[in-house]
């Protein structure tokens, strides 16, 4: 099984982006919002693989 | 003659902002109740703050510097207006307090949340040092 892997970056103004690998349906919506907290999300994309069986989102969000 | 300017920030946890200003080498006095911010040539600022960094440990500044929560409960930087134009504690090095806090927070969520820390980096990029932290799911 694929590990599932988040990776957090965040930039020289505080404002992060999440990254996921290796999620499934509900789980990764589930990730992004552990981790964004009271953070207001500015961009969210969908990677390709979101619409195959494994599925990864990438999010941007404002630093609270 | 210098004066206060407030610096805007998003930053909302005392805690994380103390941890953030300490990793950064500062040793913050908290004053949960608030307190009157005096700085050069006795000005002061009008509304208290809860979080000061004092001028004996800021490089080269005039005047202390301190966080004040707003009606909303977010931190405002207070920052003497020569010592943001001539002594570096202007934008960016508040982008670095904010930066710092960010991690910190992260960090906190992630052991909350029963993730795995998997490592740390600093991307260099153009628009400046990115941290990057990596976590597994246990």
């Amino acid at each position: 099984m694929q590990e599932q892997l988040i990776t957090i970056e965040i930039d020289e103004q505080g404002n992060s982006s999440i990254d996921l690998e290796g999620f499934h349906g509900q789980g990764c919506g589930d990730v992004a919002k552990d981790f964004r907290g009271g953070d207001s999300v500015t961009q969210s994309s969908k990677k390709r693989e979101y619409y195959a069986q494994a599925t990864g989102v990438k999010q941007s969000q404002q630093n609270t | 003659m210098s004066q206060y300017e407030e610096l805007t920030t998003t930053m909302t946890d005392q805690q994380y902002l103390v941890e953030a200003l300490t990793e950064m080498g500062y040793k913050p006095e908290v004053q949960t109740e608030g307190t009157a911010l005096r700085g050069y040539g006795g000005v002061s600022w009008n509304r208290p703050v809860q979080v000061t960094i004092p001028r004996e440990q800021l490089r080269g500044a005039l005047a202390s510097v301190g966080f004040g929560r707003d009606e909303a409960g977010v931190f405002q930087a207070v920052i003497d207006d020569l010592d943001r134009k001539c002594s570096g504690f202007d934008e960016s090095w508040l982008g670095r307090v904010a930066q710092t806090y960010k991690e910190r927070q992260t960090m906190a969520v992630a052991k909350t949340k029963g993730y795995v820390f998997r490592g740390r980096d600093v991307v260099q990029t153009p628009q400046g040092p990115k941290v990057q932290l990596r976590f597994a799911v246990r």
